[in-house]
């Protein structure tokens, strides 16, 4: 389980690949794990088109998560599935990649992601570009050994404050996690994707325990990651609604870690279908 | 002047929306010369969002991160900065290029980091009319 490639790699092969354009892979996720939040599925197909970017400027950089429109949460995925990723680049150089993705499982869809924007940054402060360039070619050819993700654990979070719209909670991030070995083996970064699946709890929190029909998140929007968040870091995620709705509720955040802003985002929640026996 | 007043005002409500989009503003808070930055709360990275959108919004291809190589025109690169400070003759340069933006503005020391602190609005829409008249997309 984990190790590099495997603690926060999401990728098992990549079926069909058009350089700099589009790509399609798949990812089994592993059966034994407890759950597989969306925002994985969004890290998953994310790291598509990272690799695609990669690819193209001969690994001399490495996108970075740091823009995205829209994140579209149709679906759950669960332990025991198989994602199928799809990206399509806009528009990939030395300076960023702007790419469309989704996230199926079978025909259903789980996740779509739109405008999507990552800066590219040298590739030699993160990671080996050897080493890369090497494990692309195997995830086209034969593929990488399924099922190594082993999890991401349980991160330390505290609530600092709480009414009836707002929230706000302390996530500690630790300063060793398996995750760090893949993101990235030079300069260990939090991913983007784990501090928006915290600020989701906490956001379902605060929509919770308001309000008396069950929602779920069905959207991400604007997300704008503005600063690294480094091992040993403590985030405070604010949450606070924007609006009431009676279709939607939407919540907004503010990730800080002091004074400095590092990231905001606005999450939608709507009325969680009814199950009928 | 590089482009008419007529031109800039033509693009401006398309490029306020675009901006407004893309930093979670009000269209009302864009204006021709508001600071993106210290107006609007842009970072660094909006800049190369919205170099994006506006391709998109206009149907044109934007060399991304060319603002500042573009100001300096000409200039060799000595000319324009020392140890990451504009010099005169780049200040003056600036002050061509970013017409836009009150000279007062553009006054020594600055560094050269500073100089995206300078773009408004109106810094966009001549992007955006130096892309259509350069190399326009169908």
């Amino acid at each position: 389980m984990g190790g590099r490639y495997g603690a926060f790699t999401f990728c098992d092969r990549i079926t069909e690949y058009v350089p700099a354009r589009r790509a399609r892979a798949t990812f089994a996720v592993p059966p034994t794990l407890s759950q597989f939040s969306p925002c994985l599925v969004a890290e998953a197909t994310g790291q598509l088109a990272a690799w695609v970017s990669m690819a193209h400027i001969g690994f001399r950089g490495r996108p970075v998560a740091a823009l995205a429109r829209d994140v579209r949460m149709l679906g759950d995925v669960h332990p025991g599935d198989t994602l199928t990723l799809e990206v399509d680049v806009e528009e990939c150089d030395d300076d960023a990649v702007f790419y469309q993705g989704r996230a199926r499982v079978g025909d259903r869809e789980a996740v779509q992601l739109i405008d999507c924007l990552g800066p590219m940054l040298p590739q030699d402060d993160y990671d080996s570009a050897d080493d890369l360039a090497h494990q692309f070619a195997l995830l086209c050819g034969e593929g990488a050994a399924p099922l190594r993700f082993g999890g991401v654990g349980v991160h330390a979070m505290d609530v600092v404050s709480s009414t009836d719209d707002a929230r706000s909670a302390r996530l500690h991030v630790p300063v060793d996690a398996p995750y760090f070995v893949d993101h990235f083996p030079r300069r260990p970064v939090f991913p983007a994707t784990l501090l928006l699946d915290h600020a989701m709890r906490v956001a379902a929190d605060l929509v919770g325990t308001t309000d008396a029909r069950p929602r779920r998140v069905s959207r991400v929007h604007n997300v704008k990651m503005r600063d690294f968040i480094r091992p040993g870091e403590d985030v405070e995620l604010q949450v606070s609604r924007v609006e009431p709705g009676d279709d939607d509720t939407r919540v907004k955040l503010m990730a800080k870690i002091g004074e400095r802003t590092v990231a905001t985002a606005q999450f939608v929640f709507v009325r969680a279908a009814v199950e009928v026996a | 002047m590089e482009f008419t007043k007529q031109e800039i005002d033509a693009i401006f409500p398309k490029v306020a929306e675009v901006i407004a989009d893309a930093l979670g503003c009000d269209v009302e808070d864009v204006k021709l010369n508001s600071s993106l930055i210290e107006d609007l709360d842009a970072e660094s990275i909006d800049f190369l969002d919205l170099v994006f959108r506006l391709e998109r919004a206009f149907k044109v291809k934007i060399p991304r991160g060319k603002i500042v190589e573009d100001a300096r025109g000409d200039l060799a690169e000595a000319d324009f900065e020392q140890k990451g400070v504009v010099t005169e003759k780049g200040l003056q340069r600036l002050r061509e290029f970013l017409s836009e933006v009150p000279a007062e503005r553009i006054k020594t020391p600055l560094k050269a980091a500073d100089i995206p602190r300078l773009f408004t609005p109106e810094t966009f829409c001549k992007v955006v009319l130096r892309a259509q008249k350069s190399a326009p997309v169908a």
